[in-house]
């Protein structure tokens, strides 16, 4: 099944006003030479990606181990420079003025922490604030506000080396906010978190962008960081951008598969209709799976209503993950 | 266990050893960084002294400082320290019914570790010696010299197990391998022969187990034919073997009744 | 903006270090013993032997306390000096390079080591017990102190930059105890090829022996040629490390096999 890209906002022309975007990715390429002298090999970690991502969106980046998503943000905060290609953050080059740009954003790399492990994070953020260039009134005020909105304001005070994992992401990310960047770039934020601090980790994200405008980057290869966070998702694997569209659109538009959920008042013979798989029965319900380029939902829901008294009827997108691993197997555009 | 555990570890702990090439090259080159430095300082001395120190001669000395070198270097410094932290993880712990087991096995590779790191850092040492100032004073004396070196790395193994053992007891144990190496680089006769040392000190040194270590392969190696110094080498060997073993049982059993 | 901000690093750097008081007193007392016990070494040496190459014990002394507050300072206050290179190899100059500030200045002063501030605390209780304190003295033993800290840390991170295209930081470690070594003894005691490299490429002369022979007796010649050498060190620092991130940039270090 081909993919097309989605016709979701990757040109930097089309309707937002004309404004300059926030981030402008053009033709970037960036390629590695790896491997020892005697067998030299090239590997293209990001090859030819353009997009763009306006003020105040909330982007998931995504992608499979090695498909350069690491890469892409490590160039976009100005830690590496490309082998070709274009990008501008705020309107500024990153790996030209990185300095510059990083008094603007904000970084949270999953495995490296900001943090002096052995001082409570309130010590780090008053440093981190002198070297953000923060007066120190308007710093303390600054993680005031932050301790409120992160519900830390117990954290703050305790030795880092005593904080959980999920507890420590949390104030790692109040130290990228100390400064009030204008976007937030994460790199696998939530990795090694249980399932309640990932909860609670991705919660804030989306607070921070709804109460303060701050324009999400994350990336991820986990769907749920997609579905709860993201209102756009850029899909990369080898390399390239094989996707890129509104999370919602995404899910409509590239599978043609739905889950149907039919619960019947009394026990009825499975129908057998063309294009329609029964997944689970039980003594009065059916779960199915409807190959909707065959057969339209409203044939199946007719034939379903036709075989018995329906008690109870739902039609279900597939989950994201299913989605994603289509995206991921389809053949490169 | 099979019969032979003990040797077969050794082995084992040896073969791992010579796995690591840069970390070898790396102790070879360090060993001859202080070789060259510490026989230039006694080489200095004995040019101000009329050419001898304590009936020392300038070759004899760079004999010595290179087989005293040759006992220490092949050992991991902080071996006291590793052990140390073995305890206070636990992963001591987890023998807990057969003390004797467990300090064995850990003999066993550390033994197996000096012993294999020993063999090329002796011959480079002989070579370096020999390019230097020519033949050892004394070909009975290098002889001896092998064993005695086998020995000394034997002894110190045991000696910082036995040391290592305070771990059981006193968290903060571990940097007292600071310490031990002093006593070994001074009173061990590591940095100088104990003839050089103070009466009263020399005294004392001769009754440390440290002496076994060091100086008694280095006197050997320089010259001085004294046989017995193998036997006082056992002795020390026994005795540090017996501590070892006393300390670990002990401190299994306390590890048993509190609980680690 | 940088300056107040290196301030500030420098602050939760020492504070981080003493968190733990009482293993921080530890650790500077077991480096106090350790650096005395070289001292009784010294001191049985001179003891039997005189004087070799003129340096006698007080010399050998003062150049025990240039060296053990120099090389120790460096190693207390800029711990990661000597780390540069596993830095470099192991990625960890991201962290760096998120902030509006200047890497290796940041890299540098974000760590201490508490164990040698016994050196220091030793280094300066020797000088203070060795020699006369006359203001002259003491005014040398700044300037030899500042040159051998300038002249270590430049080499460290020197040889530390290596890894941003080789290695993974060995050759950092190597230099380290090669040149703490070689430093640790009277330098005329070496000839020949060993006495030209340590006063070049594996600079222990300058970081021990000119140093200590100047707070003896000031030489304004040697004076200046010291701090020639510790600007070229650290020029040297500043240059390899820049050019290493320059590599680093291009991703090469991070994709080495």
């Amino acid at each position: 099944m081909a993919v097309a890209l989605g016709s979701g906002p990757a040109s930097s022309t089309d309707g937002r006003g004309g404004q300059a975007m926030t981030i402008e990715v053009d033709r970037l390429t960036k390629s590695f030479a790896t491997g020892s002298r005697k067998r030299r090999r090239t590997i293209e970690a990001v090859h030819d990606i353009s997009f763009s991502v306006g003020a105040g969106e909330r982007l998931a980046y995504i992608g499979p181990n090695g498909a350069g998503k690491s890469t892409s943000i490590k160039i976009l905060t100005g830690i590496l420079f490309p082998t070709s290609g274009d990008a501008h953050v705020l309107g500024l080059v990153p790996w030209k003025q990185r300095r510059k740009l990083a008094s603007r954003i904000g970084t949270l790399f999953g495995q490296r922490s900001q943090l002096w492990f052995e001082l409570t994070p309130r010590q780090s953020f008053r440093t981190l604030a002198a070297i953000y260039g923060i007066a120190p009134e308007r710093a303390a005020s600054r993680v005031g506000e932050l301790a409120g909105l992160f519900d830390a304001e117990d954290l703050f005070d305790v030795p880092v080396r005593n904080l959980s994992l999920g507890q420590r992401m949390r104030c790692e990310l109040a130290a990228c906010m100390l400064h009030e960047p204008e976007i937030l770039f994460l790199d696998e934020p939530t990795i090694g978190l249980d399932l309640l601090a990932k909860q609670r980790f991705r919660e804030l994200l989306v607070r921070l962008n709804e109460e303060r405008g701050t324009t999400i980057f994350l990336t991820s290869h986990d769907v749920a960081d997609i579905e709860q966070v993201a209102r756009r998702a850029i899909v990369v694997n080898h390399g390239s951008v094989i996707y890129d569209d509104d999370v919602t659109a995404m899910r409509r538009t590239l599978l043609s598969t739905k889950l149907v959920e039919v619960g019947f008042e009394r026990p009825v013979d499975a129908p057998v209709i063309d294009g329609v798989e029964v997944v689970e029965r039980t003594a009065t319900g059916l779960k199915l799976t409807v190959d909707t380029s065959r057969r339209s939902i409203r044939e199946v829901l007719d034939t379903l209503l036709d075989s018995g008294v329906v008690a109870d009827i739902s039609v279900i997108d597939p989950p994201l993950e299913q989605v994603i691993a289509e995206i991921y197997g389809a053949p490169r555009a | 266990m099979t019969r032979h555990w003990f040797a077969l570890t050794m082995r084992s702990a040896g073969q791992r050893v010579f796995a690591d090439r840069a970390a070898v090259l790396v102790k070879l080159t360090f060993y001859v960084i202080v070789v060259t430095a510490i026989g230039s300082l006694w080489r200095g001395a004995t040019d101000s002294n009329g050419g001898e120190i304590v009936g020392y001669t300038a070759a004899a000395l760079f004999w010595y400082v290179a087989t005293s070198e040759a006992a220490i270097v092949p050992l991991t410094m902080r071996m006291i320290e590793e052990i140390g932290d073995d305890i206070a993880g636990g992963a001591i712990a987890v023998e807990l019914l057969r003390p004797a087991s467990v300090l064995g096995v850990r003999l066993a590779t550390e033994i197996g570790r000096g012993l294999t790191a020993l063999a090329p850092i002796a011959v480079i040492g002989a070579v370096l010696a020999a390019v230097t100032v020519g033949a050892p004073p004394s070909a009975l004396g290098a002889a001896l010299a092998i064993p005695a070196l086998v020995l000394a790395i034997t002894c110190n193994v045991m000696a910082q197990h036995a040391v290592a053992a305070a771990a059981f007891w006193v968290r903060d144990a571990r940097s007292v391998w600071f310490i031990y190496y002093k006593c070994v680089f001074v009173v061990g006769g590591m940095l100088l022969p104990l003839q050089v040392l103070p009466d009263w000190l020399q005294s004392v040194a001769f009754a440390l187990p440290f002496s076994a270590m060091a100086y008694a392969p280095a006197r050997l190696a320089s010259g001085h034919v004294e046989p017995w110094l193998l036997l006082v080498q056992l002795g020390w060997l026994g005795v540090a073997g017996l501590a070892a073993w006393a300390a670990f049982s002990a401190g299994q059993r306390r590890l048993q009744v509190v609980g680690g | 903006m940088s300056a107040r901000g290196i301030a500030a690093t420098i602050g939760s750097a020492f504070a981080e270090v003493r968190s733990n008081r009482a293993s921080f007193l530890t650790q500077v007392t077991v480096m106090v013993l350790n650096d005395a016990a070289w001292v009784v070494f010294w001191a049985i040496f001179f003891d039997r032997v005189g004087s070799v190459r003129g340096w006698d014990r007080d010399r050998v002394l003062t150049l025990l306390a240039v060296f053990m507050t120099g090389a120790g300072a460096v190693l207390a206050l800029l711990a990661n000096a000597r780390r540069v290179g596993k830095l470099a190899a192991d990625g960890e100059l991201d962290a760096a390079l998120a902030l509006p500030i200047r890497p290796l200045a940041y890299v540098l002063v974000r760590r201490m080591d508490a164990i040698n501030f016994g050196d220091v605390v030793f280094g300066v209780f020797l000088f203070v017990v060795v020699g006369d304190l006359s203001p002259g003295r003491v005014a040398s033993f700044v300037l030899a102190v500042a040159t051998s800290f300038v002249v270590l840390t430049g080499f460290l991170v020197t040889v530390g930059s290596i890894a941003f295209y080789a290695g993974k930081g060995e050759a950092g470690d190597f230099g380290l105890h090669a040149v703490l070594l070689f430093a640790s003894y009277p330098i005329d005691i070496f000839s020949g090829g060993t006495k030209l490299l340590l006063y070049t490429a594996l600079p222990a002369a300058f970081i021990s022996g000119v140093p200590a022979s100047v707070v003896d007796d000031f030489d304004l010649t040697r004076a200046v040629a010291m701090v020639g050498v510790a600007c070229f060190f650290a020029l040297a620092g500043a240059v390899s490390f820049r050019a290493g991130l320059k590599r680093y940039a291009s991703g090469s270090v991070w994709t080495r096999a």
